[in-house]
């Protein structure tokens, strides 16, 4: 797995909101480190989804820059961006965001699908044994816990082997038990495969994985642990 | 109120592009019904002689085939009665750079109580043709009767609104017709203090049975009556838009049920009735009716105005010579069109809202629950399209009622109701023989699941789009069936090798005389071998026009091929007509009367009645009002003065055809004749055959235009349901192109799908066209044929148009902020 360099140098993100500007996000600086899970912490509405939002290269900043290896995500055309989605960047949501129509290895295939990636119904299905769901591979999410259905989302983001994993509060939905299994799968994404784990939470216990913790106030950074 | 704007006119308003498409195809079906019957009565309004504006008002007619004698007048002058008879001829003509123009004739003595001078230079022209023709009396104008040309000197102008004619003494209208002694009407009008009846009475013991007397205004009665069987149908093709329509009403009002499903939910919650939810939805629809008919009814004004052409040569074709009248939009019209249009939404919307007020008041089910529950039901669903099919077998073999194939209409509803309820398994069925194929790539896989994941209401708008093709592929089928049938029929029809005619205007039930001299001039020229001299007038039959021929049947049978039904033996029918009472009738005027081989006639012939065996029955398309034929040695016994209207040359073998038609122009110079040769009058036929279905291709346009708005409504509303998962999309990688191409995937599979549905819904109807519909309303028997390259096209068509009714869903689709839309709860 290449190791990817993401960085945030200076990074503002301001709404219009009525016509007025609303700063979301103000100065944020941060180089998240391959192989390790780094946690953003803070209240709803410090800004730790938009924040996610720009690492993940699905939105941009209105000031400073979001630079994966080297080049920043502002400058790339939109197939380089949809390029990136497909090789490099993996996204965990709070709600699953499973699609009700297509069974679980259906689900994990699909990013290799949209890539045109060969072999992506052998590739899916490891990947969804990886996250200890083999036997569930025909199952359709209704059909399914939330923490196994969240384990299906983890296994799509991670099918094809991105270096750079986005979760926004992946564990916000789940007991506790099924919260653990999730965080233990992130940890091993990034221990394991060494990818870059930017985690979005407010639960002690999640951030605990991390290795490092962002706390965020207001759009800036109050502190780094 | 408040909760009609916040749940209903709210989310309307949020969805504009649907509303509006809901609204543009509701508007487009009231429109298409509102144009048939105003046009319609605008082709068909127009029979009533324009001599009636001339003459005023007149209490009876007299009218008799091959006209009457004028010593009538003078018998009838003499009944001890106060009541006026006019003598009266009518004509048609035809001027330089007018064309066809009416000829009147009439007692202008009489009718200007002495103070006019009569004869040619008391001739009056029309004021609309005066100034059309800018002419200002006195003047000379060359007019081509039968017979040839005459300069008539015009004297006055009369006033006649619109009309455009020519009116003449009666005894130089007698002499330019070549009619000595004959009238073609004797109009009577009873002095005010005189009994009516009595009159009548009088009247009609004075006369001679053969002799018709009725009422003015009957004779456009007829022609209503005649055309009715025609506006029928056409009123209800116009009815297939709205009926496509009304799956659009259906879907989109389930789309808001399922979609509002957890705010019912909390409504219910929150104190609302059962009732109020019901009736929040149907104002849904009675509002989305409401307006969508009142543009149909403005937009029908339009659209009327535009097919009124095409009804009025399909009607000048097939019945009645008639000139389309100005359309005029009536209050009753308007509101007619208005209501149907809200009865129909209504009745769509019946169903979803039902559905919406089931809705229990702690339910807040996902569209997945709900559609999960529509994929278990498509068993119920075949059951009820198997029912609906059998039932619509059974209507299929019940007689005409009244004269209308009412039950073979309703059993293409049942068919129609059938393909809808089959239309879920049809979509699961094909969805899982194409498994295989649809995971090669994501566009397919999610596209194709996509369809089966919202069941209902992708079943819905394939029974939509399917309807519309059914309709185009029967109809399509039904047209070139009847056109190949026509074409075999001319085939053995036509068996001369050339046909002369005069060269005026003529029409179905119009049969301009020929110069009686023609038929023997053409026998004596080089190479024929016979002259089949026709003559064809108009009588009544229980009360109904039909049209009485003659023929030479000694050189049909030697030369001709007519063809008798359930194979009776030709030449021993037609060797049995000349010299006695006997007819051969057409197949139409045999089912219209249920006239069997040996059954008596009572048909009037001049001033008798004459009683005719029928001999045979035979294969004819040209009228569905009916022939019956009989030799000319027959008529002439009873109108020895009858003229031929038209002859069939055959030539002998090896004889130059187009030297022959030369000779015979250059003979009959001066005589007004048309001559055409075989392959001419076949083409005409089939050019006037087409010519007369151009109506019915014009109503399946409005129909595929229908079913293309359902589709980009469909589409757009599988686009708004599911815009959160466009946006995961995106986050996983796809492409605005691929998410582009998945929307257009989804077209391409429901325009796949309604093709299958489409075409064997088009063959049941085809065949519920051709052997239940036509053959009540007009008494045709077709041959089935199979258009293979039109029903591919139609097919093609549909599909292309269904694809492009996507791009517009699958541009929104690809332009959704995937921040934006992943956040939505």
């Amino acid at each position: 797995m290449p190791v990817s360099r993401l960085e945030l140098r200076g990074v503002c993100k301001t709404y219009r909101n009525s016509g007025q500007p609303a700063e979301v996000l103000h100065d944020i600086t941060l180089a998240p480190s391959p192989g390790a899970v780094t946690a953003l912490v803070g209240r709803s509405g410090c800004g730790k989804t938009t924040l996610l939002h720009l690492a993940g290269a699905m939105d941009f900043p209105t000031a400073g820059e979001v630079r994966i290896d080297g080049r920043a995500t502002g400058a790339l055309s939109d197939s380089e961006l949809t390029a990136l989605r497909r090789t490099r960047i993996g996204f965990v949501f709070q709600f699953f965001q499973l699609l009700p129509t297509l069974t679980a290895l259906e689900n994990v295939e699909l990013p290799l699908l949209l890539a045109r990636a060969p072999k992506s119904a052998e590739t899916a299905r490891e990947r969804l044994a990886w996250v200890g769901l083999a036997d569930k591979a025909a199952s359709l999410p209704y059909q399914l816990s939330g923490g196994q259905m969240q384990r299906v989302a983890i296994a799509r983001a991670l099918v094809h082997s991105p270096d750079i994993l986005i979760a926004d509060e992946p564990t916000g939905n789940l007991d506790t038990a099924s919260g653990d299994q999730v965080l233990a799968l992130l940890r091993d994404a990034a221990v394991k495969l060494g990818a870059t784990v930017l985690m979005a939470t407010h639960s002690a216990e999640a951030a605990a994985i991390a290795a490092l913790r962002v706390h965020l106030r207001d759009g800036r950074i109050q502190s780094i642990s | 109120m408040k909760l009609l704007r916040r749940l209903i006119l709210r989310p309307l308003r949020r969805d504009l592009a649907r509303t509006l498409l809901t609204v543009l195809a509701v508007a487009l079906g009231v429109a298409v019904v509102v144009a048939i019957d105003l046009a319609g009565d605008a082709a068909t309004g127009s029979f009533r002689s324009s001599m009636e504006t001339l003459s005023g008002k007149t209490d009876l007619e007299i009218l008799a085939n091959g006209g009457i004698d004028e010593k009538w007048i003078g018998v009838l002058d003499s009944l001890p009665v106060d009541a006026a008879f006019a003598p009266m001829m009518e004509a048609q003509g035809s001027l330089a750079g007018v064309g066809g123009v009416t000829i009147y004739g009439v007692d202008l003595v009489a009718a200007s109580h002495g103070q006019g001078s009569g004869g040619p230079a008391g001739a009056g022209i029309s004021r609309a043709l005066a100034s059309r023709l800018h002419l200002t009396p006195p003047a000379s104008l060359a007019v081509t009767l039968p017979g040839g040309s005459r300069q008539i000197a015009i004297g006055r102008v009369v006033d006649a609104g619109p009309a455009e004619f020519l009116v003449l003494d009666i005894a130089d209208a007698q002499q330019f017709l070549g009619r000595y002694g004959k009238l073609d009407r004797i109009e009577v009008t009873v002095a005010p203090h005189e009994d009516f009846a009595r009159v009548e009475k009088a009247v009609h013991a004075a006369l001679p049975s053969g002799y018709l007397v009725e009422k003015p205004g009957v004779r456009n009665e007829e022609n209503q009556r005649m055309v009715r069987a025609f506006r029928w149908n056409l009123r209800v093709l116009g009815y297939i838009s709205l009926v496509v329509g009304a799956f659009l009403i259906y879907n989109t009002i389930s789309v808001s049920v399922v979609r509002r499903r957890a705010e019912i939910g909390t409504l219910r919650a929150v104190g609302a009735s059962r009732g109020t939810v019901f009736g929040l939805f149907l104002t849904e629809a009675l509002l989305l009716g409401a307006i969508g008919s009142l543009m149909g009814v403005a937009l029908g004004r339009l659209l009327a105005s535009g097919i009124v052409g095409l009804i009025a040569q399909t009607v000048n074709a097939l019945y009645t010579s008639s000139r389309p009248s100005p359309v005029e939009l009536t209050a009753a019209e308007a509101w007619t069109g208005f209501f149907t249009g809200v009865l129909v939404a209504f009745i769509s919307a019946l169903k979803p809202a039902r559905e919406a007020m089931q809705v229990a008041p702690t339910e807040a089910m996902s569209r997945g629950a709900h559609e999960h529950r529509a994929l278990l039901r498509w068993r119920h669903s075949l059951l009820w399209a198997a029912l609906f099919a059998l039932a619509a077998g059974a209507m299929s073999l019940a007689p005409a009622w009244h004269g209308y194939p009412v039950c073979g209409y309703l059993a293409a509803l049942l068919a129609i109701a059938a393909a809808a309820f089959a239309s879920p398994a049809v979509v699961l069925a094909v969805n899982r023989a194409t498994r295989g194929l649809t995971r090669r790539s994501a566009e397919s896989l999610l596209a194709g699941r996509s369809l089966t994941a919202s069941l209902s209401r992708t079943s819905v708008v394939v029974a939509a789009l399917a309807t519309a093709i059914a309709m185009m592929a029967s109809v399509g089928i039904m047209v070139s069936s009847f056109r190949e049938t026509v074409a075999l029929w001319l085939d053995v029809q036509l068996r001369a090798d050339l046909y002369v005619r005069t060269a005026m205007p003529s029409g179905a039930g119009a049969y301009p005389p020929m110069d009686a001299r023609v038929p023997v001039l053409l026998a004596a020229i080089p190479g024929v071998a016979a002259v089949d001299d026709f003559r064809a007038t108009e009588f009544h039959y229980r009360g109904e026009r039909a049209t009485l021929g003659a023929g030479n049947l000694d050189i049909v049978r030697r030369y001709g091929r007519l063809r008798f039904l359930g194979g009776e033996n030709r030449d021993a029918i037609l060797r049995s007509l000349p010299g006695r009472d006997r007819a051969v009738v057409s197949e139409p005027f045999a089912l219209r009367y249920r006239i069997h081989v040996g059954d008596r006639l009572t048909v009037p012939i001049g001033s008798r009645t004459v009683v005719l065996t029928v001999a045979g029955i035979y294969y004819d398309y040209s009228s569905s009002q009916g022939y019956v034929i009989v030799d000319r040695s027959t008529i002439l016994k009873y109108l020895p003065g009858l003229v031929p209207t038209n002859a069939a040359v055959y030539l002998n073998p090896g004889a130059d055809a187009e030297q022959v038609r030369r000779e015979i122009q250059l003979r009959t110079a001066g005589y007004g004749i048309a001559i055409a040769r075989n392959s001419d009058l076949r083409r005409t036929s089939i050019e006037i055959f087409d010519r007369t279905f151009a109506i019915t291709w014009a109503l399946e346009a409005v129909a595929i235009l229908v079913a293309m708005l359902g589709a980009a409504n469909s589409l757009l509303a599988l686009v708004l349901d599911r815009r959160r998962e466009l946006g995961l999309l995106r986050f996983l990688g796809a492409s605005a192109r691929q998410v582009r191409g998945m929307i257009l995937t989804e077209a391409v599979f429901l325009g796949l799908l309604a093709a299958i549905l489409g075409v064997a819904l088009g063959l049941a109807l085809s065949l519920l066209l051709i052997y239940v519909v036509n053959r009540q309303s007009f008494g045709w028997t077709i041959q089935f044929h199979l258009p293979v390259g039109l029903l591919a096209g139609a097919v093609l068509l549909v599909w292309v148009v269904t694809v492009l009714a996507g791009i517009y869903p699958a541009r929104v689709a690809a332009r959704m902020n995937p921040i934006e839309v992943i956040q939505e709860e």
